[in-house]
């Protein structure tokens, strides 16, 4: 008889709790208010914090940039609210689906800095949240029983991990977030952009040269200390080899960084430690682009609708939520004290990592990336080829799409 | 039956057909002799973008598309004729290597690549299919009744269980030290990568294919089996017939409708492969005609997508479909000949 | 005597083919079972464990043991009982010739049983404590927890997305049924020209790729509300996202393998069937009504199951044309997979992967007989 009342009572707080937690926030929007967004770790406190106030309904997706574009261009829109980084920003931009927020921010955001609000020609169109970018990873134990320097260049990385391949105290030296398509896209964009590279000329491509066969020789240099399956690892799977202990390092997502001392997940705790991306050669830009992720509000939808999505949101980025999610991102928010884990972030910024170069005509290319430079990498193509057909996808591109 | 009430009783069907299928495959039809696109412009744009701890502003030339007073993008549509087709499998190219006899530079158009994996896909798993439906399907028959049942159930969980579930567990058990690499690791005593090359990602596909789909050959061979005329059987034995025999001359006619429908079944199932590449991650090294069109039609970072050309690949894969039917739809025709004659 | 003495001459085998067969079938059934049973056992464990390359660690759990989630002897008996006492359920049901209310209540029976597994828990939990750790009933036998199903079914509340495929795929096996039996049937019974090139166009549009189909819907769900609202005035919906919208899309997709299937069984009925009824008076639709709908059966049930696993199992569709809010399983277990951030969401996302296959293993155990009837009578012959 016991145990069944512990039952019932359990079963009531079930129900109930949800009732009872709007006590935590002091705002309730009076329509329902929905947020499309990627899906990490950051994304799900703030929508953890929205959802506290109730009448919020949040789609964490990591394939949301298949959907948002068009979602936002339906009339009315089918969420209020949208996530977005310096890159998915942009298909909103240009389609006009997303609404200046000025008004708003001028009546209720009182609490944002002033670094938060993302100005396109002089009007806010986004309030960021946080900035990402990748750095290096490191296992701290293993370079010091081997007396190894932390690398700031890519040479001296290279030579760091021939020591760690041949000490063998790892599977493999190094990690990467190789898998084919807009991972490994990202890689060589990071590296090519390090080297002082540039995309395009005009809207015209300016890959195929001297500094995008380097670009390529040096990520299939790297490739030999990967596990060689590098060509399915995405974020999660390189994060899992740290966890595991397999690998020594990655430059790999800040955003990634708090993992590695998850004591339920990581046999690591304690032993990863964060520093600058290095740079392709000594003196040049750190081979990491700088992106921030932060949130729109659509165009389609009425104002006062608006008004309350936008309150709503202030709930969700406020100082209650970043002191109880200090380590999941590299925040913007007031309140936000820098740990330990993002020192390397940090670092890069200051060595003067570039914004992802976004753009219509980076996409393309960010496409033709993704969909050609693992021909080089496993031995298919010669660098010249890889470049040539590079260029060529994106050509075909750009004149269907009327660019060139 | 009349004609009017033939169309009463398959109205319903045709019209659900045609909405849905048909009308969405003529826009495909019509999509891929088109190209919509924006109009851009170049704008000297101010941008404020965080920085660590200030805010950066920068001024820089973007090109970006027109927008009309009401805030909507201006785009416009034109006829390209057969262009996108011609982008999809750059003719001239194809035809001079074709000439050179050099499929490694054939295959670099992602068409022809597509083209040579779902071909092969097709054709390698459609013996392996039927035969092991087929030999599943005997031995069963010849199990005593009280195990059949507990047989059959296991038999068919590979074929109903979602599909990308089952991709999604055949990729744990292999991929980096999954159990089954570790023990094939174990038994060859080397290092071995399942992921690390195109043919065991290629050898991987196939057995998850032929996985999934021979217990759909083997039920509906198993029922065939149910229904081999017992009196044929046992006269053949008394002629002195060998098992061989009896199979040959018995049992495989009997099944061959069947065997026909599997066939074709497969035929149109595993040439629009394409679960798997998503599942196993393979498009490093194999693609698949149906992975294209889906890639094209991805938006891509900065929201375009390539309706057009996805669209002259899924025409181009429907034609190929239809060639691939050609031949085991020879005979549903005859058979629809005899039957209005007869 | 062996058993096999029962069998008719002609099925009988000499012992090395016996051997050689039973070996395959063997082999054959372990490689069938075997990867779905492996991600059941991933499923209960913790990180560590789960994705273990050591085949033991993941089958002991030493992880999780030491974590403190075991089950002990008792436990496993309980398990062992619900299994067995399920299983005999539905052979009970199988074992009755017709569909009476006699073996639904054997199945009834049998889905309580279900729900009485979580009693049974309890009642073990309660057993351990009052006997305590060292009474050998009760000592940890394994590594396993139930933890992560707890996660997604009551914390991520995945009984709605149960109850979303629900809907979608009751509403796609009755509409596909109803429309395709009518067209099965009227199909098989006329022998025109059209009925043929009907057929065969059918054909070429099962082999056409879905993701073409649903990116031609696409901007047409989005935007409908604009366009419909002329017809509907104010109150016109979005159809994206509207499940019943899914249902349409999915039977029509359907259609052509449904019309198929259902043909080629009407014309395994015999013609004189019906036409004995128009003799006697009847129009097609009555005699389609008195005669064949009392025998068709089999053959709706197969068509059915087809219907039901494209529906259950569909992924593209759903995953395009609904959001969150009304999503199925399957794409929202690939939701789980792209929320790509911690190993344990990947052991939850396991276990999610695990929760939906149970539903198709109950369908195979109670239709299969009726699967093999129907494709025996029929349903498939070319």
């Amino acid at each position: 008889m016991k145990k069944f009342l512990t039952i019932v009572v359990t079963l009531t707080a079930f129900v109930a709790a949800p009732m009872m937690s709007f006590a935590a926030c002091d705002y309730r929007p009076s329509s329902k208010v929905s947020l499309l967004a990627n899906s990490f770790a950051a994304w799900k406190a703030v929508s953890d914090a929205m959802g506290e106030c109730g009448n919020f309904e949040a789609e964490l997706d990591a394939e949301f940039r298949k959907k948002q574009p068009d979602a936002f261009a339906a009339n009315p829109s089918l969420y209020q609210l949208g996530g977005v980084s310096n890159g998915t920003i942009q298909p909103l931009l240009s389609a006009g689906t997303i609404r200046p927020l000025d008004d708003l921010v001028a009546k209720y955001g009182k609490d944002l800095q002033p670094n938060q609000l993302i100005r396109i020609n002089g009007q806010v169109m986004a309030i960021a949240m946080m900035v990402n970018n990748q750095h290096l990873m490191y296992r701290e134990d293993i370079f010091k029983s081997l007396g190894l320097e932390v690398p700031t260049t890519y040479f001296e990385l290279l030579s760091a991990a021939d020591k760690v391949a041949a000490s063998g105290q790892v599977q493999y030296a190094l990690g990467g977030t190789y898998k084919a398509g807009w991972n490994l896209a990202e890689e060589f964009v990071n590296m090519y952009i390090g080297m002082g590279g540039d995309f395009f000329d005009g809207s015209k491509p300016n890959l195929n040269n001297a500094m995008g066969v380097r670009t390529l020789e040096m990520m299939r240099n790297l490739t030999h200390y990967m596990d060689p399956e590098y060509l399915v690892a995405d974020s999660t799977y390189v994060q899992q080899q740290f966890q595991q202990g397999k690998i020594a390092m990655a430059v790999l997502w800040a955003t990634r960084a708090a993992a590695m001392d998850d004591a339920k997940e990581s046999q690591v705790v304690g032993k990863v430690k964060m520093a600058a991306a290095p740079s392709p050669v000594s003196g040049a830009l750190p081979a990491s682009t700088l992106w921030w992720d932060g949130v729109v509000l659509a165009k389609n939808m009425t104002d006062q609708q608006a008004d309350e999505a936008f309150q709503l949101l202030m709930e969700g980025i406020d100082r209650e939520m970043v002191t109880s999610n200090n380590d999941a991102a590299v925040w913007l928010i007031n309140g936000y004290k820098p740990g330990p884990v993002a020192m390397g972030a940090a670092e890069t910024a200051e060595n003067g990592a570039l914004p992802y170069p976004n753009g219509v005509e980076m996409g393309l290319m960010h496409t033709a990336l993704g969909n050609n430079v693992a021909d080089f990498l496993t031995g298919k193509e010669t660098a010249e080829q890889t470049l040539i057909d590079i260029e060529a996808e994106y050509t075909t591109a750009a004149k269907e799409k009327g660019l060139l | 039956m009349k004609n009017r009430t033939f169309l009463v009783f398959v109205g319903p069907s045709l019209f659900l057909m045609f909405l849905f299928i048909a009308g969405p495959l003529m826009s495909v039809a019509w999509q891929s002799v088109h190209i919509t696109r924006a109009v851009y412009e170049e704008v000297e744009t101010e941008l404020c973008t965080p920085g660590f701890l200030t805010q950066k502003c920068t001024m820089e030339i973007r090109t970006q598309p027109q927008l009309d007073e009401n805030g909507r993008q201006i785009s416009e549509t034109v006829f390209v004729g057969f262009e996108s087709y011609k982008n999809l499998l750059q003719p001239q190219v194809a035809f001079e290597n074709i000439k050179e006899g050099s499929w490694a530079k054939l295959s670099n158009i992602n068409f022809f690549k597509a083209l040579r994996f779902t071909l092969t896909f097709t054709l390698i798993t459609l013996p392996l299919v039927l035969g092991i439906g087929l030999l599943v399907a005997l031995t069963v028959n010849q199990v005593i009744q009280s195990l059949r049942g507990p047989i059959i159930f296991i038999s068919l969980l590979p074929f109903v269980i979602t599909p990308v579930i089952g991709a999604l567990s055949f990729r744990w058990l292999f991929v980096g030290d999954g159990i089954l690499t570790a023990l094939l690791e174990w038994w060859l005593e080397r290092d071995i990568a399942m992921f690390a090359q195109g043919w065991t990602i290629e050898v991987l596909m196939l057995s998850y294919r032929v996985w999934h789909v021979a217990p759909f050959a083997f039920i509906v061979f198993y029922a065939g089996l149910q229904t081999v005329n017992r009196d044929t059987l046992e006269s053949a034995i008394v002629d002195g017939a060998t098992r061989w025999q009896r199979l040959k001359l018995v049992i495989l006619p009997h099944l061959s409708p069947l065997i026909l429908f599997v066939s074709i079944i497969h035929l149109m199932d595993s040439y629009r492969v394409f679960e798997e590449v998503i599942g196993f991650r393979s498009q490093a090294h194999v693609i698949s005609l149906q992975w294209l069109t889906y890639n094209f039609l991805t938006l891509d970072e900065t929201g375009n997508r390539m309706i057009s050309r996805a669209s002259a690949s899924s025409m181009l894969t429907m034609i190929g479909i239809v060639f691939l039917l050609l031949f085991p739809l020879r005979s549903t025709w005859r058979e629809h000949q005899k039957r209005r004659s007869g | 005597m062996s058993e096999s003495s029962f069998l008719p001459k002609s099925l009988q085998l000499s012992k090395s083919l016996k051997l050689l067969s039973n070996g395959f079938l063997s082999i054959w059934c372990l490689i069938a079972v075997f990867p779905l049973l492996w991600i059941t056992l991933m499923s209960l464990k913790y990180p560590l464990d789960a994705f273990s390359a050591n085949p033991l660690v993941v089958i002991f759990g030493p992880g999780t043991l030491s974590a403190g989630a075991s089950i002990n002897f008792f436990d496993l008996l309980l398990v062992i009982l619900w299994v067995v006492v399920a299983f005999l359920g539905i052979k009970r049901w199988q074992a009755e010739k017709n569909l009476g209310s006699k073996n639904w209540l054997y199945l009834g029976i049998s889905i309580g049983w279900l729900f009485a597994a979580v009693a049974l828990t309890e009642l073990s939990a309660t057993l351990r404590e009052q006997l305590g750790a060292d009474f050998f009933l009760s000592t940890p036998l394994l590594g396993m927890t139930t933890e992560h199903f707890q996660s997604v079914w009551i914390e991520q509340e995945f009984y709605q997305q149960f109850f979303n495929s629900l809907f979608v795929t009751t509403g796609v096996v009755s509409i596909s049924l109803t429309v395709g039996t009518l067209a099965g049937y009227g199909l098989a019974r006329s022998g025109s020209n059209w009925a043929f090139w009907i057929l065969m166009t059918a054909l070429v549009f099962r082999a056409l790729p879905h993701s073409v189909l649903v990116s031609g819907y696409l901007p047409w769900f989005i935007n409908s509300a604009e366009w419909l609202r002329p017809i509907f005035g104010e109150a016109t919906l979005t159809l994206y996202g509207q499940p019943w919208a899914i249902i349409v899309v999915l039977a029509s997709i359907n259609q052509p393998f449904t019309i198929w299937m259902l043909r080629s069984f009407f014309q395994n009925i015999p013609r004189e069937l019906d036409e004995a009824a128009r003799i006697d008076g009847c129009s097609h639709g009555e005699a389609f009504v008195r005669v064949i709908v009392p025998v068709m059966w089999p053959g709706v049930l197969t068509a059915g199951l087809f219907s039901f696993l494209l529906a259950y199992n569909d992924y593209l569709v759903a995953a395009l044309l609904l959001d969150a809010q009304n999503q199925t399983m399957v794409p929202a277990i690939s939701g789980y997979f792209n929320r790509e951030t911690t190993s344990t969401d990947q052991v939850e996302a396991v276990a999610a992967a695990v929760s939906i296959t149970a539903p198709l293993f109950v369908l195979v155990m109670v239709f299969q007989k009726q699967l093999v009837s129907g494709l025996t009578q029929g349903a498939v012959k070319g």
